[in-house]
Formats: C-alpha cells, structure tokens, sequence
C-alpha cells in the first residue's frame, strides 16, 4: 500500500525523498511519469530520479508540494517561508520543468 | 489558494544553461525512445531522461524541429502498421469494388467483417495508447511551443495522423470499407441475424474520437461527416423496401407492431452498436420510411383503422396513436379516419332508424287496410308512437356509439385534447344530420320522465338525464329542441303523466346550466303555472264548501283548473285559438261559477276556455255493473248529450251531435273514434266502419263490458312525434321564431355598438346566438336589410359594408 499512497523523488546528487504522491501529482510532469498506463520506469519502480536536480532544491520542491497541498483552497495563505534569495532564481527554473 | 497569474517565468536562453545541446544527438535518443514505445518497450524508458531531453530541445529554441520530427516518426510508424496490421485484413470486395462482400455466406461474412473490426479496433486502441504516452513525454513542448505556435497538441496531431494514414489511405480504402462492414453488419442484424456489438461499438468509438481537421470542431467528427449519412442513407432505402414488404405481408396490427420493434431495436443499437448522436435521425428515418409514408395504407387495410374501431383494439389504437404521434403531432390522418368511422357508423343508426318506419307503414298498406281517412290517422297515430320507440332506440345507440369511442379515446389515444374536439365534431355533424334529432332527444327524456324512471334509484335517474344532456349538448338546433321540449313538458304536465315533478326541476336545471336562464324560464313558467292553478282549485273547493246547498252556484261536482298564461306554454300543444262548444248546462254552471270567483280574485284577466285539453271522469252502469271511467271533456259532452234524449229515442246522429254540442268538426270526429271505434266502445256506430261520416249515427252501448271499475278512455293516443303536416308547420314557426330572434340579437348589438362592420356583426350575431340554433348567414342577411328598411340601423355613407344604429 505504501507504495502506492507514498513515491520516491531522488536528486542528482543521491538523496532521496519520500512523499505522498497526491501531493507530488500537483506536477503534471510528475503525474505523467507515474502514470501506470504509459508503465514507464518510474511508474513501475515508484522512483524518479531527478537529473538536473540538486538535493537542496529538489528539498524545496518537495517543501512547496506539502506546502501547496496544505493551503490548497484556503483563502489566506501564509507566506511561504522556506525561499531564500539565493536559490530564487534555481527554483524557477524548476518550476517552469516541472509545470508547477 | 489563489491561482497564481499565469505571466510566466522563464529561465533566461543564454548564460546560465551553459551546457550547449546538439539537435539531432538529444533526437536520436529520443526517437529511438519513441520507437520504443511505439514497440510498447516503455517500461525500460525512463520518463525523466525523455522529459528532460523534450525540454533541453525546446528550450534551446530546437522546438520546431521537434515537432515536425516526431509527426514525421508518428506518420512513419502508422503507415507501416497499415501495411502490416490492417491491409491484409480489409475485405477484398471493397477493392474491387463488388458489393458482395465476402461471398454471400452468412458466417464467412460475419467472421470476416468482425475480424476486420477487431483489428482495427485494436490497431486504435495502440495508437490511442502511444499517443498519450508520447504526448505526455512531450508534455513540455505541448505548453510551451505548441501553445505560442497555436499548434495542435501532439495528441491531436497524432489523430489527424491516424485519419490520414490509417481512415482515410487512399490505397486501402480503409474508411470505405469500415463503413460497408458496419453497416453489412448491421445489416445482418436487421434481418435477424446475430453479430457481435463490441468492435463495431469500439470502431464507431474511433470515429467519434476522430475529427475532420486538427481544431476538433464537435460537427466535424468523421462519425458524423463520413459515416452518419452512410448509415441513414442505408436505413432509408432498407425500410422503404421493408414497407412495402410489410404492407404486402402483414395485416394492418401487425404491421404496427413490426414498426414498433423496428423502433425499439434502431433505439437499442443507437445504445449498444453505434453512437446516440444518432438516434433521433434514424428513428425519424423510421418514422419517414414505415409511418409516414405507408401509415394511410395501413389504416385503409380491411385490417385498418376501420376493423380496429369496430372490434375495440384498444391496443392496437394504442399503438397506432403512438406511432402516428411520431410524426404528426396533429395526428389529421388517425383523427380523419376515425372520424370517418364515427360518422358512418352514426349515419348508419341513423339511416336504420327510416327504415323500420318505412317497413312498418309498407306492411301497413299490405294489409289490405281501406285507405280510407281513419285508418290512415290511426296509422299516422301509430307511426307517431313509433317514433317514440324509435327515439330511444336512437338516443341510445347514438349514445352507446359515443361511449365506445369515448372509451377508445381513454384508452388508446391517451385523452388527447385535439382528439376529442374531433370526436365532438364528428358526433355533432352527424347528431344533426338527423333533422329528428332534437325532437328524438325530446321524446327520449319525454319516455324517461313519464315511464322509464320509474323505481330507479336517484343516481340512476340523474345518469339519464345526464346522457340526454350529453345529447343536447352537440345539438346545434337548441332551439327546435325548446320548441319540442315545451311541447312534451305540457303534454306531462296537463295530463298528469309526469312520474316526478323533482325530476321534472332536475332536468330543466340541468338545461338551465347548459344553456342559461333564458332558455328554461318559459320551462319554469310552466311549472309555477301548475303550483299556483293547484292553490287556486283548492281554493276554489274552499269556497264552494262555504256555500249552502241550496247556492244557485254550488256546484255538483268537482273541479279542477289549470290556468296557464299564454306566453310560457307552447300554442300548440294547447291549441292556438279557443275552441267553444255548447257545455250541457251543469257543466257551464260550473264554468260561469269558476270565471266569476277567478275574476274576483284576479280582475282584468281574461279567460279562455280550452276544452280540448281538459277531462272528466264520470259513473255509469253498464250491464249492472258500475264503472268509472275518465274521458276528454269533449268526449263527456258528447256522452251527456245521450243523457238528455228524449224518451224513446236512443240513437243521435253526427249532425245532430254537432248541432247539440257545437264541437268543431275535427274534434268532433277524434272524439267520436275514441269513443265508438277504438277499443273501449261506450257507443255503438251505425254502420261499423273505421271512419267517422256525417251520416252515421251513434247510441249508448250497453253490451259495453270492461274488466277493471276504472278505466280510460284516450283521445286516440296523443300524438307523441310529429306527424308530417305538423312538422311543416313547425319549421314555418321555427324560421319566424328565428327571426325574431336573430333581429333582436342585431339590435341588441347594434345597440350597445353604434356602428359596425358587416363582418362583425355577423360574427357577433353568431356568437350570442349560438346557444340556441346556428343562424343561416343569408337570413341574417335578410334581417338586416328589414331592419334597414324598418329604420333601426341604416349604411354609413362612403364606407362599404358598415352598419349605423339609428336611435
């Protein structure tokens, strides 16, 4: 079960982070990968490895998905707190790759 | 959370992705990837490597190529999957282009279309598989460069693909040879064969999911552009054969129910076979083909309409209005034909109803019967009181007619509305096509009021006079049933042979709620006339108790009165003028007795004497036996004339009766057959004969013997239903009736209007008379230039057609 309810997101640089995966499908990209009607790899080992992601920022995409899913709907949001300058400019990279 | 405005961030093209990337190095790696899932080896791809390839190319402005790249590999692989997978498998006859696929064998054709199907379906749901695989490992592309090139997504694309390499391969003929498959299958079915749904549902799926170009216009889907009309043009020309083959070989129900399969069935594979989209197109090709087309032929079978009706089908009927509802909400044909039925079989009843008259006086005549003045009024007497059977027999058939249709139109023709005021029409015209109608209707309730309600609980005597009502109701001639009515109701009235005066009120309420007050106020007139005459001769035995024996006024015998005034009660029934005769003295004490205390009670009126209308009873003793016996006053006359012979004489001839009583000479003659012809014979006539001359001459019988003390004597029956002379006369009173009537309603418009058009008027005149008669247009016409001519209205200068009210 956990399988199914949890995935694994790896960075380039080997560290691993385990999250819920309807809070990672908020990526389209991320859904497309895990699809089990494509049966890509990621799909049937429930990992994707992230090449062009370092484990700090792949930390913070993962931040932004719990953060995402937690606010989700509400009207007042907290500002999100876990940004700092100078990885700002990485993130948006990230984001425009991952369509979130 | 707030979607975030969709001003995009994007990383900037030079400097900080330093890595430069090589066009067709990332492409080699990626479409081997592609092939490989075209191979469906995805699951040794991983996604990221191909999604981060995609994005490395478009980002690098590579994006272009891209596309074209991957449509070229898309096009590539579907052109060989049509060579491969589905050629082979294309039914040869459509290249060829013979139109007997697979040889005529059932199975063979079924296998082979089916295995076509099947593969094809197959062949799409790959197709339809890479493509969201590789429109999803391309899915950066899709956003960013299709989205700022306005260009179909790779999935839409991928679909166009499909449609020109694999639909519509012009070396194949693929597209072609789906649709005849289908629709040989289809085919099949129709002719009761069984085929497999599922791929012809799935390739039906496939064309719906396919469109005529890349925007996806929903009424460009090839299922609607290449193979919808197809399909209907198919349907048209199977069931226009298969009409004309029902109409030969089925009768008129089955044939409707072979419809209403036809119908369940396009419906049902519009659910399991093709697409809903179609649906109501091929049920109306149905309605067009089998309903529409044939449905006149149908109803016109031996088997048609006509049996249905007569048999009470009702759900045949049923059925019939449903399909003809299909495509005619109006439903003319059904409702023209039924009433058509309706009409002949009520000019049937009608047309019965001469006959037996006819019959009857036919063997009349055969008899060998004199045809001398008397009998003949017998027989005119007869055939009046058979006219009474004839009534009823024709109030109920008419009414039983109506009530079946009723029922039909309950049951079958789910109470529609248009329906209905077409069953009216048609009983309305041929109500009236019998010109006895609204005397028959007056008899019918006439028979009911003297006879038929007798010990009949409430509820059933109100369900008669409720099916008169019913009757009345189509009447357009109200007004001759007015005059009829009157005419009975007096005749009850006078005669005292109505069973119920409760009955009586009842029914002349019932009228008063059809029709209004106007209508019925002569009717209660009538009655008030009997209440006020019954206090007044009890009052007048009153007064006569109160007077000594000796009183040169008191009388020796009982009197009753009815005093009527002229205007409620019908001239005809009570005799238009006063009919004087010379009273033996008792009687004309009594009468100068009642007018004297009548004028002091009522000063200024006048009394007419009508004694046609009233009777007597009086004691005698024939052969020792003491009878009473009741006979018309004229017929007392008569028979107290006997009382004053002289001693001696026993025998009074006509001429001396006539001289002694001054009876007027048809009186006379009525009361003489009444007395001396017919069955109870007081008098004996020299010489027996049916007719009453002025020679002959009459005694007292007094061989008269009679089992019962009391008996009648009648006027030879009266009358119940016109006799021909009284027919003519009523119709010349009808049309002065009419006339009045239609002038008034002139002035009283013109009146209240000042000036008005012809047009109006007339339809205003129409309009308040039509309670009472339909007014014939050239009589209104006729009225209104009298009433020109008399000064009430006159024409307005300089405008045609237009009426002035004068003053």
């Amino acid at each position: 079960m956990a399988e199914q309810e949890s995935v694994v997101l790896v960075s380039n640089d080997g560290f691993q982070f385990i999250l819920r995966k309807s809070a990672a499908m908020k990526s389209p990209a991320i859904k497309g990968m895990l699809n089990p009607r494509s049966n890509f790899t990621e799909a049937r080992e429930n990992k994707i490895v992230f090449q062009n992601m370092s484990g700090l920022i792949l930390e913070k995409v993962c931040q932004y998905f719990y953060y995402y899913e937690k606010n989700k709907g509400q009207k007042e949001v907290p500002e999100p707190d876990f940004i700092t300058p100078e990885i700002a400019l990485e993130l948006l990279f990230i984001a425009d790759f991952l369509d979130c | 959370m707030q979607q975030r405005p969709r001003g995009r961030i994007r990383p900037p093209r030079r400097g900080l992705v330093t890595d430069q990337v090589d066009f067709d190095e990332v492409w080699e790696v990626l479409s081997q990837s592609l092939r490989e899932i075209h191979q469906k080896n995805a699951s040794t791809l991983s996604f990221e490597a191909l999604y981060r390839n995609a994005y490395k190319l478009v980002l690098k402005k590579h994006g272009d190529g891209l596309y074209k790249k991957v449509k070229e590999l898309v096009s590539e692989h579907l052109q060989y999957v049509a060579d491969r997978d589905v050629k082979p498998l294309v039914p040869s006859a459509v290249i060829t282009g013979s139109s007997n696929l697979f040889g005529s064998a059932a199975i063979e054709k079924r296998i082979g279309g089916s295995k076509f199907l099947e593969q094809l379906q197959a062949v799409w749901e790959d197709h339809q598989l890479c493509m969201s695989m590789i429109t999803d490992v391309l899915m950066y592309m899709n956003r960013i460069y299709c989205a700022d090139h306005k260009l179909p997504t790779t999935y839409a694309t991928g679909m166009g693909l499909f449609r020109e390499f694999i639909l519509l391969n012009n070396v194949y003929n693929i597209g072609t040879a789906l649709n005849r498959v289908i629709l040989d299958q289809i085919q099949m079915e129709r002719d009761g064969d069984v085929i497999s749904h599922g791929p012809i549902r799935s390739c039906i799926y496939m064309l719906e999911c396919l469109y005529e170009s890349e925007e996806e216009n929903e009424h460009e889907r090839i299922y609607l552009t290449r193979f919808e009309n197809d399909f209907l043009a198919a349907s048209s020309e199977f069931y226009k054969a298969e009409g004309q083959r029902l109409l030969h070989e089925c009768d008129a129900a089955t044939y409707l129910q072979k419809v209403d399969k036809r119908l369940r069935e396009e419906r049902d594979r519009c659910v399991d076979t093709i697409s809903s989209l179609s649906e109501s197109k091929i049920l109306a090709v149905v309605d067009q083909r089998l309903i529409k087309e044939n449905i006149r032929e149908v109803l016109e079978m031996d088997s048609g309409i006509k049996s249905m009706l007569d048999h009470d089908r009702f759900g045949d009927l049923r059925l019939l209005y449903k399909l003809i509802s299909r495509v005619d909400p109006d439903k003319s044909v059904l409702k023209e034909m039924a009433c058509n039925r309706l009409i002949e079989l009520g000019k049937e009843i009608n047309a019965n109803l001469k006959n037996p008259v006819a019959a009857i006086e036919k063997e009349q005549q055969e008899n060998g019967e004199p045809s001398t003045s008397g009998a003949a009024a017998v027989r005119e007497e007869k055939s009046a009181s058979n006219a009474t059977a004839l009534a009823i027999k024709w109030v109920n058939d008419v009414l039983m007619l109506k009530d079946r249709y009723d029922r039909i139109w309950e049951q079958s023709f789910g109470e529609d509305k248009s329906i209905q005021t077409a069953i009216t029409r048609a009983v309305t015209q041929f109500v009236n096509d019998l010109k006895e109608a609204p005397e028959y209707i007056s008899l019918f309730i006439d028979d009911n009021l003297r006879r038929g309600i007798k010990g009949r609980a409430e509820n059933e005597v109100d369900e008669v006079l409720d099916k008169a009502i019913t009757l009345f109701r189509y009447l357009t001639d109200k007004d001759l049933f007015e005059r009829h009515y009157k005419i009975h109701l007096s005749r009850r009235l006078l005669a005292n042979r109505s069973l119920s005066h409760d009955t009586e009120k009842q029914m002349i309420g019932k009228l008063k709620v059809e029709v209004g007050v106007a209508f019925t106020s002569k009717l209660e007139g009538m009655f008030k006339d009997m209440t006020l005459s019954e206090e007044l001769s009890t009052a007048f035995r009153r007064d006569q108790e109160g007077l000594g024996p000796d009183s040169p006024s008191k009388l020796k015998f009982d009197l009753s009165m009815n005093v009527l005034t002229t205007t409620f009660w019908p001239t005809k029934a009570v005799g238009s003028d006063s009919k004087p005769c010379i009273y033996p003295p008792e009687i004309e004490a009594a009468r100068t007795s009642f007018t004297s205390y009548y004028l002091t009670r009522f000063s200024g009126r006048k009394l007419i004497w009508k004694p046609n209308m009233g009777s007597a009873d009086i004691k005698a003793t024939f052969k020792g036996r003491k009878h009473e016996f009741n006979v018309p006053t004229f017929g007392m006359v008569i028979l107290l004339a006997f009382n004053d012979l002289p001693p001696g004489q026993d025998t009074l001839s006509y001429t001396d009766l006539k001289e002694i009583t001054a009876i007027p000479d048809e009186d006379l003659i009525r009361n003489l057959q009444s007395l001396a012809v017919s069955k109870t014979r007081l008098l004996t006539k020299m010489p027996m004969s049916k007719d009453v001359k002025p020679t002959d001459t009459f005694k007292i019988n007094d061989q008269f013997s009679s089992k019962t003390f009391r008996f009648r004597v009648g006027l030879v029956a009266i009358n119940k239903a016109e006799n021909e002379r009284e027919k003519k006369e009523t119709n010349e009173s009808v049309e002065k009736d009419r006339g009045y009537q239609i002038e008034a309603a002139i002035v009283r418009t013109m009146k209240q209007r000042k000036t008005l058009s012809h047009q109006e008027l007339l339809i205003e005149v129409v309009e308040q008379l039509k309670n009472r008669f339909a007014p014939d247009i050239s009589m209104v016409k006729k009225r209104i230039e009298s009433l020109i001519e008399r000064e009430y209205l006159e024409r307005v200068d300089g405008r045609r057609e237009t009426y002035k009210y004068l003053a």
